[in-house]
């Protein structure tokens, strides 16, 4: 990608962070409903994000791969800020249908 | 931020590998085998060693790392203690010493929990929460009646409760009937009740304990999403398969126990004990390793088919090991139990081969 093309639309960014899996799972970190928000604030590429449990220490590696992932996509030097939060709680009905589907179906 | 980096944590990780090396010797020891001396002296803390100074140094640093997030340090201070408490043991320290350390660090990490249990306050937090006090109560134990035995239900509800209640977060992925939640919280408090039993009544109370793990473990086998994630592949089923058959033995062992194999003194508690420690916590450990560990230290391990070779060799050995408990075979636990050993030591040589093929890379 050059510098001059324009930045990638925030859904865009969306589908490149499907390339984030959840380890344990097997499934992405979008479909589990752990992006919460994707936005250019002042230049700036801000995503915030969650985590299952507030216990589990996976979060910092997680959101390094958000990072990295993000890279991937965007004009080389485009700061990146991944925030962890807390707020709202994650909750089963975050998933998307599919991933629903996903574990709907062993049942 | 201090403990931020991974220079700074991999000292306390060091420090719960130290009590793990030493704590397997001093098991060895206690089976006859040939040790060296600074080992051979601590035979009588084998249970210390590697359930305090191991894994509390282990799960305490886990606990810290996803507190670590909101710019806290205290949290560190949990590995620290347990470390530090099982190196005291190795320098020939007072036991108290060692007692006040584990009591620290099971406090602190029983505060990170319950901090976090009363933002959000759901039941697998609350299970975290109790685990971490149960290892705080039987540090308690240890130190009122200076000795190891009535400490061990209390021990061993730490791990499976902070086991459980990782499994339990994960079943919400799931769509679990609320009746089936009643259920895990009553094993849960049954577990705890038959703990607190096993002071007063000890052979009725450690067997309803046992009794409980097996409710538990067929709760589990039932309800963990360990079922689905099988038919995944690479790491996904990898851990599943880690976690599906550490059921097995958390059955076994529950069995053994329920028959009175964890009364002190009974034939069967080496191998009740090693089933539940060895067979189950320990598929956990190999399961979880290559997630947990670059979570902490901040090294990748990718994935390799090589994981299930320390893994069948875990199985392999521990059924060797209760079959030579089982049949009165003291050479075949015996060298069960090097076999033990040796698969801890090739579970450790695959990690560090995968680190350094992460990093050639």
């Amino acid at each position: 990608m050059s510098h001059s093309s324009a930045l990638p639309e925030p859904d865009a960014l969306r589908e490149a962070l499907r390339e984030v899996i959840d380890p344990e799972v097997g499934i992405n970190i979008v479909d589990l409903g752990l992006v919460y928000r994707i936005a250019f604030e002042d230049g700036v590429v801000v995503v915030e994000m969650t985590m299952t449990s507030p216990a589990c220490p996976l979060g910092e590696m997680i959101a390094d791969e958000v990072d990295e992932a993000l890279r991937r996509h965007l004009p080389p030097n485009t700061p990146i800020d991944v925030r962890l939060v807390w707020e709202p709680p994650w909750t089963p009905e975050k998933m998307s249908e599919a991933a629903r589907r996903h574990f709907d179906r062993r049942r | 931020m201090a403990f931020s980096s991974a220079a700074s944590r991999l000292p306390l990780l060091l420090l719960g590998m130290i009590a793990l090396v030493t704590g397997v010797l001093a098991g060895l020891a206690r089976l006859a085998v040939d040790v060296p001396s600074f080992a051979a002296a601590q035979a009588g803390n084998h249970g210390a060693l590697m359930i305090g100074g191991f894994l509390g140094t282990v799960i305490a640093l886990e606990r810290a790392v996803a507190l670590a997030g909101e710019s806290r340090l205290w949290p560190f201070a949990g590995p620290l203690f347990a470390g530090v408490g099982g190196l005291a043991h190795l320098i020939g320290a007072p036991v108290v010493l060692t007692q006040f350390l584990f009591i620290a660090a099971s406090a602190i990490v029983t505060t990170g929990s319950a901090l976090l249990y009363l933002r959000q306050p759901a039941m697998y937090l609350a299970t975290l929460t109790l685990g971490a006090l149960s290892w705080f109560a039987g540090n308690l134990v240890w130190l009122v009646t200076h000795t190891l035995l009535p400490a061990v239900p209390w021990w061993l509800a730490f791990l499976v409760l902070t086991i459980a209640g990782e499994r339990l977060e994960l079943t919400r992925f799931l769509p679990t009937p609320q009746t089936v939640r009643h259920g895990f919280a009553a094993i849960i408090f049954g577990l705890l009740g038959a703990a607190m039993l096993s002071l007063w009544l000890e052979s009725t109370g450690l067997s309803l304990f046992a009794l409980m793990l097996v409710a538990l473990a067929a709760w589990l086998l039932r309800h963990d999403i360990a079922r689905q994630t099988i038919r995944q592949r690479g790491l996904t089923r990898y851990i599943a398969v880690c976690l599906l058959t550490g059921y097995f033995w958390l059955v076994i062992g529950g069995l053994l126990g329920g028959i009175g194999g964890l009364a002190p003194g009974s034939p069967w508690r080496d191998a009740a004990l090693h089933a539940i420690l060895l067979g189950f916590v320990f598929a956990m450990i190999f399961g979880h390793a290559p997630i947990i560990f670059p979570a902490v230290a901040k090294v990748k391990i990718p994935y390799h088919p090589v994981f299930y070779l320390p893994l069948t060799l875990l199985h392999l050995t521990v059924f060797a090991r209760i079959a030579g408990d089982l049949a009165s075979l003291p050479t075949l636990t015996q060298r069960a139990a090097i076999g033990n050993a040796l698969t801890l030591l090739a579970f450790v040589l695959t990690i560090l081969v995968r680190v350094f093929f992460a990093k050639a890379r």
